[in-house]
């Protein structure tokens, strides 16, 4: 291995990589960006993650119905799915849509709305089994309601 | 005996310190979204992680400088000033995530506000650095960490499809969605190749006096230790595929993944999961918190080591003094740790080259390292890995911006 060689390689290459790196940037701001307007491909998209989190709140209101959860666990995580819920339910209530697709995107809202409500009752009663065997089952039809919506 | 007892903790140390915030979200995410049919991309993000470390580790032992003393001296100060710009800003990301993933397990465990927990965070790792020694900082956290063997455990007791399981290990394509898939597999590599691992490995030897008598040890460690620590890997990404994928579950928090131990096992479950995600975590903060100091010291020829008193190194404590308050900060404005993971790992991958090139560079040079210089099977791996690296620095951010952030 030659020094030389080491050196050349790297002579060429400063500019390349800063502005690999600027582009890099851009390209991280844009990906993280989720506004504009609803399409067909964003509402199948946001209608999973809505079943996403229905199902998987039945799961977790299930182990606090058993027992099998802690006080803390419960409040902060039903505090942060909830959260995740409430930003769906924001965004498709609010951005505009495709044509014709409106009702549904509203539908959708809707019911991330209520999936963010259950999880509020399980934030708020982090300890009681029955409110936790109550969102248990509510949780099944906001996700079969989701499914379908992302068909 | 001694020596065989305190290879053996090192290495127990070495498993429960190999994964970090990155290799929790993507493994289990991987499992979410493809089950089984990824575990090959970590089988060879180990092998590769492997293969570099232990050149990092021959060259801090045969030359007693770490990576980046041999980056500023062979490689010159532009090119070695380009990497150390691309190591710290991807080091500052994976700091920021695992700070802020330290405060949301604390705070899972004990309910307290986030905000008073990303203080308490930075305050303890700071004490943590200050007076506890090199060695005991890898017991606690090592130690800490196999608390996340109950994903091990939980993945079998989710009764995966373990036909399927194995058929994961054959490398192949994915028939669905090509883009989605190749994220992933970017994304696992990125994980288990992160920049800083290397940067606080080879540094770690110069810190406790490896010399060529030591190259076994070395060869060992990075053999053992991260293989071992690839199998916490399978168990997730087994977690996820058996536990959330046929559910159809998009797991996006921590509190998420820590459920993937909780559903089998119940509550003890949950509670390893999150304290051994916490050791975890925290081990890799303050890893990365070394790795961010070491790597602007050893550039720019400062006094630095953790052994050393602060007043012994002044400016490499001062640096990771800045680094933590400055990850504290960028937590505090309620950035998401979990997606500041995923954008850290991918970016981690766009620098990956910039690494490794000087990593293989200088494990060649024999003016450098003499009758240690690479082997055959050295120089194999390293330059098919380095094309894969190339490959996959390329592909990284295309892919993130195609696939949404793994959206799909």
């Amino acid at each position: 291995m030659g020094s030389p060689r080491i050196k050349r390689f790297h002579q060429h290459h400063p500019q390349a990589v800063s502005r690999c790196l600027v582009a890099v940037c851009a390209a991280g701001l844009l990906a993280g960006c989720n506004g504009g307007t609803v399409d067909k491909h964003a509402l199948k998209q946001d209608s999973k993650a809505i079943s996403s989190l229905a199902t998987e709140g039945s799961l977790f209101a299930e182990k606090v119905a058993k027992g099998e959860s802690t006080g803390p666990y419960t409040r902060i995580q039903a505090d942060n799915l909830g959260t995740l819920a409430a930003n769906l339910a924001d965004s498709l209530g609010r951005r505009k849509t495709s044509p014709g697709i409106e009702p549904k995107v509203r539908k959708a809202g809707k019911l991330a709305a209520q999936v963010a409500e259950q999880f509020k009752a399980l934030q708020d009663h982090p300890s009681d089994r029955a409110v936790a065997r109550s969102v248990q089952q509510a949780f099944g039809p906001l996700a079969d309601q989701a499914d379908k919506l992302a068909k | 005996m001694n020596k065989i007892f305190g290879v053996a903790l090192g290495i127990l140390a070495a498993i429960g310190g190999f994964v970090d915030i990155g290799d929790l979200v993507f493994n289990v995410a991987a499992g979410a979204t493809f089950g089984y049919q990824l575990l090959w991309v970590v089988v060879i993000g180990v092998v590769g992680i492997i293969t570099y470390s232990e050149m990092c580790g021959r060259v801090s032992a045969v030359s007693q400088k770490a990576v980046f003393d041999a980056v500023r001296e062979r490689v010159g100060f532009k090119a070695g000033l380009i990497t150390l710009v691309s190591a710290e800003i991807v080091n500052a990301m994976t700091l920021t995530a695992e700070v802020g993933g330290v405060a949301i397990c604390l705070q899972l465990l004990s309910g307290l506000p986030y905000r008073v927990l990303i203080v308490l965070a930075a305050i303890v790792l700071a004490i943590v650095v200050w007076v506890v020694n090199f060695d005991w900082i890898e017991r606690i956290f090592g130690y800490g960490g196999l608390c996340l063997l109950v994903f091990a455990v939980a993945a079998v007791k989710l009764h995966p499809d373990w036909g399927a399981v194995g058929h994961g290990f054959v490398p192949h394509v994915h028939t669905g969605n090509k883009l989605l898939y190749a994220y992933f597999a970017i994304g696992l590599l990125g994980a288990a190749m992160t920049p800083y691992e290397v940067y606080f490995y080879s540094s770690g030897a110069v810190e406790e006096g490896w010399t060529v008598k030591d190259l076994g040890l070395n060869r060992l460690n990075a053999m053992v230790g991260y293989g071992l620590g690839g199998f916490l890997s399978f168990a997730l990404m087994i977690v996820g595929g058996a536990l959330f994928l046929g559910k159809g579950i998009e797991p996006e928090t921590l509190g998420s993944i820590a459920m993937g131990a909780q559903v089998p096992l119940g509550e003890i479950g949950l509670i390893l999961a999150l304290v051994g995600i916490l050791f975890a975590v925290a081990g890799a903060s303050i890893d990365t918190l070394f790795s961010g100091a070491y790597d602007l010291a050893q550039f720019c020829g400062f006094e630095w080591g953790r052994h050393k008193s602060p007043a012994g190194a002044p400016r490499f404590t001062l640096t990771w003094i800045v680094l933590l308050i400055l990850a504290m900060l960028a937590v505090m404005t309620g950035v998401d740790a979990v997606k500041l993971t995923e954008f850290a790992v991918i970016f981690s991958v766009v620098a990956l080259p910039l690494t490794y090139l000087p990593i293989l560079l200088v494990a060649n040079d024999k003016a450098y390292m003499k009758e240690y210089v690479n082997g055959r099977l050295a120089n194999t791996l390293g330059i098919f890995y380095f094309v894969i690296i190339l490959i996959v620095a390329l592909t990284a951010i295309p892919l993130m911006l195609l696939t949404n952030l793994g959206q799909g």
